[in-house]
């Protein structure tokens, strides 16, 4: 008996040095992983003597805020958010409403063809996007003469959102109880009538997943955007920061202060749906 | 027989409902993904190169590609390198960290946005963010080498470092992964770990017989996708390296991209895209292939 409860003892402090030892371990790598971004942000506050001086400093010695005046003179930061919201706002709206309607269809609608329709959507999941580009780019430039605009980049968007979306939303359909939409079946309310009295309003969450998926995808799609756009009127952030970089070799902390520009939008997006997208993402990676 | 009519209008009703639903996402799947699928395996077997019509040429573009070509063969080994080292890499660091942030810490939720940030920054802003880091002279890294009494490097300036430099911002980047295995590992049944302290079994025993065949699942599915997700590198050429120093970051991307939107030869790069396409396939099989050897399905399901 007493060594029974000897052994609890133990075995509970054992766990809670393992919890410190744990909370130690994370402390620390989570300073490793901020340490390439606090540097970036650092190096944007200073001058190119100060940053070419060794030891270099971890604290800016002067913050000069300053800084991203001068580099919007030469990085029109604006210009590239606008023409890159002009891509992303309509391309998450089209993507996040055809993959909520096509996670639907598959989670909760009979119809012939759904198992062979199903399994070419994973497929295309499996499907690496490099391996279809060039018959893309000569489908839109030549075919549709969308060289230099947008349509390129925006259009794909309204055809299905990707099937990863869809399954997400698949997924998270399934979590909702068929009961809900039985009782409204009975009630009379048909397919369209459950979807949006019943399966919309459950799936809000899911939804802002997709959009937030979507914005990074896009957010982060150099090369389409670097196939498809040309004059620099048209730029978007991407395009824009890597012709900064190339025409400004070694003015580090303009390049740095253009970085963390970028970085911005990205994280003012996640921080809103934070709660959300962690959720999801979960979702994600469950068995189906 | 009134009510059986009802109810086989309610069925073709509902297969409208579905088409139209779907209409996008086929319209997607036809146009922008299997037709194009199928046209560049068609056109890899032409010479065109941007103006009149294809011409057919047979594997001719397969066999130059293999042969004579300077870059293509160096760029598959490139690109195998690269992902081996990222995948593996990011495998473990974001396995590693869910473990951690499964456990009682306190601030989890903060501790899991830190982790996860780096992913949602713009790809390119990363890449010249941390090309700075890697700086010969002034970057931090070479400062923290320093601080240790090691040597300089050059990192990506340098043709052994620079794939592996490359990688581990891949491992910086794998933020997704984490919570990926985090929802994972909350899903291991308690039982079986209760069950398991009972027998006796101690952290390293439960970890080994318990936590990692439950989540064999979620290994497969990360380590596929990240697996599709580094084949395809491509933008940390276009962004950092432009494939250098040498060849030793030319990406069979980046090979594919010079080929048919700096020189016009679209043929030629269709075929490297299906090669591609195979490579990728050929690792995907042998994936699902080994999985039914090492994954682990909970009691019968299916």
């Amino acid at each position: 008996m007493m060594r029974r409860e000897k052994s609890f003892a133990s075995k509970k402090r054992n766990e809670k040095v393992a919890n410190i030892v744990s909370l130690v371990l994370v402390i620390i790598l989570a300073l490793i992983v901020m340490l390439p971004i606090w540097w970036i942000f650092r190096s944007s506050l200073m001058t190119n003597a100060e940053l070419f001086q060794w030891p270099p400093k971890f604290l800016p010695p002067n913050w000069l805020f300053s800084n991203y005046k001068d580099a919007l003179v030469y990085f029109p930061f604006w210009d590239y958010f606008r023409n890159t919201m002009t891509i992303i706002i309509p391309a998450v709206i089209g993507g996040t409403i055809t993959a909520t309607l096509g996670g639907y269809a598959f989670a909760r609608l009979r119809f012939p063809g759904k198992k062979f329709l199903f399994s070419l959507c994973v497929g295309s999941m499996l499907l690496p996007t490099m391996v279809t580009l060039i018959p893309l780019y000569i489908m839109w430039t030549r075919g549709f003469h969308m060289a230099d605009t947008y349509w390129p980049l925006i259009l794909p968007y309204f055809c299905g959102g990707g099937a990863f979306n869809i399954f997400l939303i698949r997924q998270f359909i399934n979590t909702i109880p068929r009961e809900l939409d039985e009782a409204a079946t009975i009630d009379g309310a048909g397919k369209f009538r459950i979807l949006f009295s019943i399966i919309l309003p459950s799936i809000k969450s899911a939804m802002i997943v997709v959009a937030l998926l979507l914005f990074i995808q896009i957010w982060n799609d150099l090369l389409q955007q670097m196939i498809y756009i040309n004059t620099s009127e048209n730029f978007t952030i991407a395009i824009g920061l890597s012709q900064f970089k190339g025409s400004l070799k070694s003015d580090w902390s303009a390049i740095m202060c253009a970085t963390c520009m970028s970085f911005i939008p990205g994280i003012v997006f996640y921080l809103i749906g934070q709660k959300y997208f962690v959720e999801g993402i979960a979702l994600t990676g469950m068995k189906n | 027989m009134q009510k059986q009519y009802k109810t086989k209008k309610m069925h073709k009703n509902e297969t409208l409902v579905a088409y139209i639903c779907l209409i996008p996402s086929i319209i997607g799947l036809i146009f922008l993904t299997y037709v194009p699928l199928a046209a560049v395996l068609g056109l890899s077997l032409t010479k065109w190169e941007g103006v009149g019509i294809p011409e057919w040429v047979g594997f001719a573009n397969y066999i130059k590609l293999f042969t004579t070509d300077p870059y293509f063969v160096d760029s598959i080994k490139v690109t195998i390198y690269f992902s081996f080292v990222a995948v593996i890499g990011s495998m473990i660091y974001s396995l590693a960290i869910a473990l951690l942030l499964n456990r009682k810490i306190p601030a989890r939720g903060f501790f899991r946005a830190v982790f996860y940030l780096p992913y949602v920054l713009p790809a390119m802003a990363v890449y010249i963010g941390w090309s700075w880091l890697y700086e010969a002279n002034f970057g931090l890294f070479n400062y923290i080498l320093s601080l240790l009494g090691i040597h300089k490097l050059k990192f990506i300036a340098s043709s052994e470092l620079v794939v592996p430099s490359l990688a581990l911002i891949a491992v910086w980047l794998s933020g997704n992964l984490i919570v990926i295995f985090l929802a994972g590992l909350q899903n291991v049944p308690k039982v079986y770990h209760e069950a398991a302290e009972i027998d006796g079994a101690n952290g390293w025993q439960r970890f080994r017989h318990v936590t990692l065949p439950c989540m064999t699942p979620i290994i497969f599915y990360n380590l596929l996708m990240a697996l599709i997700t580094n084949m395809q590198v491509v933008t940390p050429a276009l962004a950092l390296t432009q494939g250098g120093p040498g060849n030793s970051s030319r990406f069979i991307s980046y090979v594919m991209y010079q080929y048919a939107f700096k020189s016009g030869k679209f043929s030629y790069a269709c075929a490297i895209a299906f090669v591609s396409f195979l490579l990728i396939g050929v690792f995907t099989v042998i994936l699902f292939a080994t999985s039914k050897n090492w994954i682990f399905y909970e009691g019968g399901e299916e």
